[in-house]
C-alpha cells in the first residue's frame, strides 16, 4: 500500500512505523527518543505529524504510528510546525544545556518564551531511553522513578548501583548526552560509581570495564579476553601469515 | 411479616457514626422483647446517597427515613417502629417533617437503576441480592449466544460511565470478533476525579451487580478470567468486594462451571496503587501487570491488544452496574430512559457549596439547574452561584448562564467542559475561578505519570505561570501563553489525561476571563480567596460584634469587644477567609488591598 | 521518625502469601507498607530476589505510587483530603489548623513519631468535607476545634 508524506507517494507494509516509512523515502521527521534498537518510546512528541484519514486529522507521533490503512502526512503543516514549536520550546526549558535540543529549536524554529522557567544546568529530556537500554541488556541498574514533574532517573535510593557493570549503554543511547561519563584513562566513573578499565594487551587501547568485559565473558563461559578486537584480528593474520607463509 | 430496619454503613455515614447507631438499635430490639406479629431485622446497608445528612435510618415497609442519628435515639426509633414516626429525626421540607423519601426533594426527582439495591440490601449478604433479583440476568445471558447479548447492549444505547462515554455494545463487539486467547475482562474501580464517589458506593453497597455484569461481559466477549481494578484507598469497597466473589463462588455462580454451564469465569481484585492516572485503561492494565502505571499510545486498541497483549474489555463500575438490568429489562426498555445519544440514568455527586450534597442518580439529559437547585437545593447560604465544575481534573468550569443546558455526553463536551465520571462540584462567589485552574494544574501535575513532554512539562510550565498570577506576579501575556501550552496539550499528548488535562484552565479562561485580568491586572482576587492579593475588612454597619470571627481567627488577627464592631489588623491577617465562612452576617468584606505592590 | 529493625522471619510470610511473579509485586509491596507503615529497604531487596526482577524495577514502582513509602511514618497517618469538594470548603486552612495544633510541617510527623501527616487526593467522601482520614476511620466537617480532642483519642487508642 501507498501512503503519502507531504505530497510524496511512499510505498509500505501495514503496520510498519510512519517514521520508518519517512525515513526510507527521504523525508526528514526530526526524533529524539526514537532509536532503532529499542523502539516504542513515544515520549518526546518531536516527531508528531498530521495525518489525515477518514476526514479527520489527527496529530500523531510518527515513531509510534503504525499505519494500517492510506492516508495523507503532513510533516511540515500550520499544526505541525506550531505544536513541535511548543514541544521544543518545552524541552529547551526543560534541558537548557542541551546542545541537540538547541539545534533542533534552532532548524525547527521554536518560539523563545521568556516566561518558561528553566530547570538549571539539564540536559536530560527524561525520554527513560537510557533505562529501557539498561533494562534490556539485563541489567536494570537505572529506572525512571517518580511521576509528573517529579519524574527522573537514578538508580535504586540514588545510590551507586549493586548491578551497574560500566557499560555506559546509557550514556551512548541518550540523545542529548546527559549521562555523565568520565573517563581518566584508569577508571571510568558513571552513576556515581567507578569502574576499572581493562587495557588491550596489544596496543594498550582501553577495552571497556573490567566489570563489563567479566560479565560478557561470564555470559559466553570465556575467558576476558587479552587484546582488543583489533588486536586480536591482527594477531590471527600475523599467526596464518607465518603459518602459510604470506 | 417482617420489618426491617435498614442503616446506612457507606463510608459518609460510618464516618458520622452509623456503627454505633447500628448497635444501640440491635440492643434496643433484643430489649424490647420479641413482637409475635413482626420480626424486625436490621441491616447495615450501604450508601443511601445523602451522607451529609448521616447516619441515615430506614424503616420499610413504613417507608420511614430518619436523618443525623444517634445512638441515644435508638429508643425513640424502636418505640415509634409501626406507630407515629420520630419527628425530630425527620427530613424537613420547608419546615414541615416528611417520613417519606418520596416527599424529600433531594431523593423524590431521582431514577435509580445502577444504585437500585443500595440503601436496600446488606452489600456483605449474596442471599440479599439474589433476593432482589440479583444473578437472573446472568441465568438468562448464559441461555443467549455472545451475539443476542452484545445485540441487547448495542439496543440500550449504554455508554461508558468513566467519562469517554464510548458505546458499551460496540466495546463488547470488537472484543468478541477478536480470535486471540485468552481474552479479559477488566472493572475499572480506580475512581480518581476529585469529587466523584459514585463506583465507590457501588463497589461497597452493590458488589455483586458489578460481579454480574462482569460476568455477562465475559460471556459475551469468551472471557474465563478477569480483574477489577479498585481504589487502595477504599477499605470497604475492597473488603465487601473480596466477600462477594468469596460468596459468589461457593455459591457455584462465578469459578468453574458457572450456574452449571460449561462456562468458567474467575474474577480477582486488584488494589489500585494509587495514581489518578491509573484510571487511563492502558495505565490500569500495566498496573495489573506489576508495572509503573505509563500508558501507552492507543493507536492499536486494548480491546484488541490490552492486558498482556491479548484482547480486553475494560468497562467502568457503573457502567457494569447498568448490565444486568439490561439483560433483564430488554436494551430497548434502557434505551427509553434518558436523552436522545446518552440513554439511561447518570449517578452524579452533587458536592461543593450546595445545600444538599450527596450522591444522585438521574435519567441524563436533564439541567445542571435541575440538579443544583431542584435536588440540590440550591448554593449554601443562597450566596450567588458561580460555577459548576463538571468532569474534573478533564472538564471545565461552567457558569451560571449554561445552567440551562442538558447533562449528557455530548453537549457538555461541546462547551469545553465535559460530563467525566459525574462530579459536580458547586462554587459559589467566594470560589476564585483562577485559584481553581491552579488547584487542577497542580493535581495533575503531581499526577501524570511524567512521560511525554507536553503533559509533564507543558504542566510545569502552567502551573508555574498561575500560581504566579494567584501570587501576584501574573503578567500580560500570561493567559495567551496559558491557551497556546494548552493547545499543544491537547493535540499532542500521549494519552487521555494529557490531552483533556488543559480543559479547566481552557474553560475558566473561556468563562471566566474577567478574574483573570483582575489577578494580573489589578493585582485583586474579586472572590477573596488567593491570600496575597485578598484583604479582609469588617464591615461596621453589619458587625453584630458576635466575636465568632475573633474566636475562630487563627492568627489572633480579630480584635472587638461584645456587641462592639470588631476590626481586622491587616498585617497579622494572613486572608485565609477563616473569618468570612465564620461570620453568620456576612459583615467579612474584601477590601481593595492597601499593602498591594506585590 | 526511626528506621524500624526488619526480620526476614516477618517479611517472609507476607512474601510467600503470593506466588513469585512481578504481577503481585504492588500487591506484596502494599503489604509490606500497611506492616511497617512504609517498605524498609531490607524488605524491597527481600522482594526483589523474590520475584527476581532488579531492586531497581520495584524502586521505579515504589516511588510512582503514591499508596506506597519509602520513609517511615508515624504510628498514625492523618491524611487530609485536598479533593476539590473539600478545597473549595476549606482543606488547606484544616491542615494549616492540624499543622499548628500538632507543631508540625505540612508532609510532617510529630517529634514522638506519634502523627504523621499527608495531604492526599479526593478520598471520596466529599459530602463531609473538609474531610480527614486517621488510620482508615473517615472524620467528616473537621473544624479547628474539634482537633485537639479527635487527637487525644486516636493517641489514647479510643477513636472509632
Amino acid at each position: 500500500m501507498t501512503v503519502t508524506i507531504d505530497g510524496i507517494p511512499c510505498a509500505c507494509e501495514a503496520g510498519e512505523y510512519l517514521l520508518d516509512i519517512a525515513a526510507r523515502n527521504g523525508v526528514t521527521i526530526p526524533s529524539l527518543c526514537h532509536h532503532g534498537g529499542l523502539p516504542g518510546q513515544g515520549c518526546c512528541r518531536v516527531c508528531i505529524v498530521e495525518v489525515e484519514q477518514g476526514g479527520w486529522k489527527n496529530i500523531v507521533a510518527a515513531c509510534i504510528y503504525p499505519v494500517e490503512r492510506e492516508c495523507a502526512v503532513f510533516t511540515k503543516s500550520e499544526r505541525v510546525i506550531r505544536q513541535r514549536g511548543m514541544v521544543l520550546s518545552l524541552l529547551r526549558a526543560a534541558a537548557p544545556e542541551s546542545a541537540e535540543v538547541a539545534r533542533l529549536c534552532e532548524v525547527y524554529d521554536a518560539p523563545e518564551y521568556e516566561r518558561f522557567v528553566k530547570k538549571p544546568k539539564e540536559r536530560c529530556i527524561l525520554c527513560g531511553l537510557c533505562a529501557k537500554a539498561c533494562q534490556s541488556l539485563g541489567t536494570g541498574a537505572i529506572v525512571t522513578v517518580n511521576r509528573g514533574v517529579e519524574k527522573a532517573v537514578s538508580t535504586p535510593y540514588d545510590e551507586p548501583s549493586a548491578v551497574c557493570a560500566g557499560c555506559k549503554s546509557c550514556a551512548e543511547v541518550c540523545p542529548t548526552g546527559a549521562v555523565e561519563v568520565i573517563e581518566d584513562g584508569i577508571n571510568r566513573t558513571i552513576w556515581g560509581k567507578s569502574f576499572p578499565l581493562k587495557k588491550c594487551g596489544g596496543c594498550g587501547a582501553l577495552t571497556g570495564t573490567l566489570a563489563e568485559l567479566e560479565r560478557a565473558a561470564d555470559k559466553a563461559g570465556a575467558e576476558i579476553p587479552a587484546l582488543c578486537n583489533r588486536c586480536k584480528q591482527k594477531s590471527m593474520s600475523d599467526v596464518l601469515a607465518s603459518t602459510y607463509g604470506w | 411479616m417482617t420489618r426491617t430496619v435498614l442503616v446506612c454503613c457507606g463510608t459518609g455515614c460510618i464516618a458520622t457514626g452509623s456503627l454505633s447507631v447500628a448497635e444501640a438499635l440491635r440492643g434496643e430490639i433484643q430489649k424490647s422483647g420479641a413482637d409475635a406479629t413482626v420480626e424486625t431485622v436490621i441491616k447495615e446497608t450501604g450508601c443511601n446517597g445523602f451522607c451529609e445528612n448521616g447516619p441515615i435510618v430506614n424503616i420499610v415497609p413504613d417507608d420511614v427515613s430518619y436523618y443525623k442519628v444517634k445512638p441515644k435515639d435508638a429508643p425513640d426509633i424502636v418505640k415509634g417502629l409501626g406507630g407515629e414516626p420520630v419527628r425530630r429525626l425527620l427530613y424537613r421540607v420547608d419546615g414541615k417533617p416528611v417520613p417519606s423519601q418520596k416527599e424529600n426533594p433531594f431523593y423524590a426527582p431521582q431514577h435509580k437503576i445502577a444504585l437500585r439495591n443500595i440503601g436496600i440490601i446488606d452489600p456483605a449478604e449474596i442471599s440479599d441480592y439474589i433476593g432482589r433479583g440479583g444473578y437472573e440476568a446472568l441465568q438468562k445471558a448464559l441461555a443467549m449466544t455472545p451475539d443476542e447479548i452484545i445485540g441487547e447492549v448495542e439496543a440500550s444505547g449504554l455508554r461508558g460511565r468513566g467519562g469517554a462515554g464510548f458505546s458499551t455494545g460496540r466495546k463488547w463487539r470488537i472484543a468478541a470478533g477478536y480470535e486471540s486467547n485468552p481474552k479479559y475482562v477488566v472493572c475499572n474501580g480506580d475512581e480518581g476525579d476529585p469529587g466523584a464517589f459514585m463506583d465507590r458506593s457501588i463497589l461497597e453497597g452493590d458488589p455483586h451487580t458489578v460481579l454480574e455484569g462482569m460476568a455477562i461481559c465475559a460471556l459475551a466477549i469468551g472471557a474465563a478470567e478477569g480483574f477489577l481494578y479498585i481504589r487502595d484507598e477504599y477499605g470497604l469497597a475492597l473488603k465487601h468486594m473480596e466477600k462477594a466473589i468469596r460468596d459468589a463462588e461457593d455459591k457455584g455462580i462465578l469459578g468453574d462451571k458457572i450456574m452449571g454451564s460449561d462456562k468458567s469465569l474467575r474474577l480477582t481484585v486488584v488494589r489500585g496503587g494509587g495514581a489518578f492516572v491509573c484510571g487511563e485503561s492502558t495505565a490500569l492494565m500495566a498496573s495489573i501487570e506489576g508495572r509503573v502505571g505509563e500508558p501507552r499510545a492507543k493507536y492499536i486498541r486494548s480491546v484488541q491488544r490490552g492486558l498482556w497483549d491479548q484482547p480486553t474489555v475494560l468497562n467502568n463500575v457503573e457502567t457494569l452496574a447498568n448490565i444486568p438490568v439490561i439483560i433483564n429489562e430488554g436494551g430497548e426498555a434502557f434505551a427509553r430512559i434518558g436523552a436522545p445519544k446518552s440513554k439511561g440514568t447518570k449517578v452524579f455527586a452533587l458536592v461543593g457549596k450546595v445545600k444538599r450534597t450527596g450522591l444522585i442518580e438521574v435519567p441524563m439529559g436533564v439541567t445542571l439547574r435541575h440538579l443544583i437547585y431542584d435536588i440540590g437545593g440550591g448554593v449554601i447560604g443562597d450566596r450567588p452561584f458561580k460555577a459548576v465544575q463538571t468532569g474534573g481534573p478533564s472538564g471545565g468550569c461552567i457558569p451560571a448562564d449554561m445552567l440551562d443546558l442538558p447533562v449528557d455526553f455530548d453537549t457538555l463536551t461541546s462547551y469545553g467542559a465535559m460530563m467525566g465520571s459525574g462530579g459536580l462540584i458547586v462554587m459559589d462567589d467566594r470560589s476564585c475561578m483562577v485559584e481553581v485552574a491552579r488547584y487542577y494544574a497542580n493535581f495533575l501535575a503531581g499526577e501524570s505519570c511524567g512521560k511525554c513532554t507536553p503533559c509533564r512539562e507543558g504542566l510545569r510550565q502552567m502551573l508555574i505561570i498561575l500560581t504566579d498570577i494567584c501570587e501576584g506576579r501574573g503578567k500580560d501575556g500570561d493567559v495567551t501563553l496559558l491557551e497556546e501550552i494548552s493547545a499543544t496539550m491537547l493535540d499532542s499528548s500521549l494519552c487521555a489525561l494529557g490531552k483533556s488535562a488543559p480543559n479547566p484552565v481552557l474553560t475558566t479562561i473561556k468563562y471566566f476571563r474577567d478574574e483573570y485580568d483582575a489577578h494580573i491586572g489589578d493585582k485583586r482576587c474579586p472572590a477573596g480567596v488567593c491570600p496575597k492579593l485578598t484583604a479582609f475588612e469588617v464591615d461596621p454597619a453589619l458587625c453584630t460584634g458576635c466575636t465568632l470571627c475573633k474566636r475562630t481567627c487563627p492568627v489572633g488577627a480579630i480584635s472587638g469587644e461584645l456587641k462592639t464592631a470588631h476590626e481586622i489588623s491587616e498585617s497579622a491577617c494572613t486572608a485565609c477567609g477563616v473569618c468570612r465562612e465564620a461570620c453568620r452576617f456576612d459583615a467579612i468584606i474584601t477590601a481593595p488591598k492597601r499593602r498591594c505592590g506585590v | 521518625m526511626a528506621v524500624q529493625t526488619i526480620s526476614l522471619k516477618e517479611i517472609n510470610p507476607i512474601l510467600s502469601a503470593y506466588p513469585k511473579d512481578r504481577r503481585y509485586a504492588l500487591a506484596i509491596m502494599q503489604d509490606i507498607q500497611r506492616r511497617y507503615n512504609y517498605i524498609p529497604r531490607e524488605a524491597l531487596e527481600t522482594l526483589a530476589d523474590y520475584i527476581g526482577i532488579p531492586l531497581a524495577d520495584l524502586y521505579s514502582m515504589a516511588t510512582f505510587y503514591k499508596a506506597l513509602s519509602l520513609k517511615p511514618k508515624g504510628k498514625h497517618i492523618i491524611k487530609v483530603c485536598d479533593g476539590t469538594a473539600c478545597h473549595i470548603r476549606g482543606s488547606m486552612n484544616l491542615v494549616n489548623s492540624i499543622c499548628r495544633t500538632l507543631g508540625i510541617d505540612q508532609d510532617g510527623a510529630t517529634e514522638d513519631g506519634e502523627f504523621s501527616l499527608e495531604l492526599v487526593n479526593c478520598v471520596g467522601a466529599c459530602a463531609l468535607a473538609p474531610v480527614m482520614v486517621i488510620d482508615e476511620a473517615y472524620y467528616g466537617g473537621v473544624t479547628q476545634e474539634s482537633l485537639p480532642k479527635i487527637f487525644e483519642a486516636v493517641r489514647k487508642g479510643e477513636a472509632p
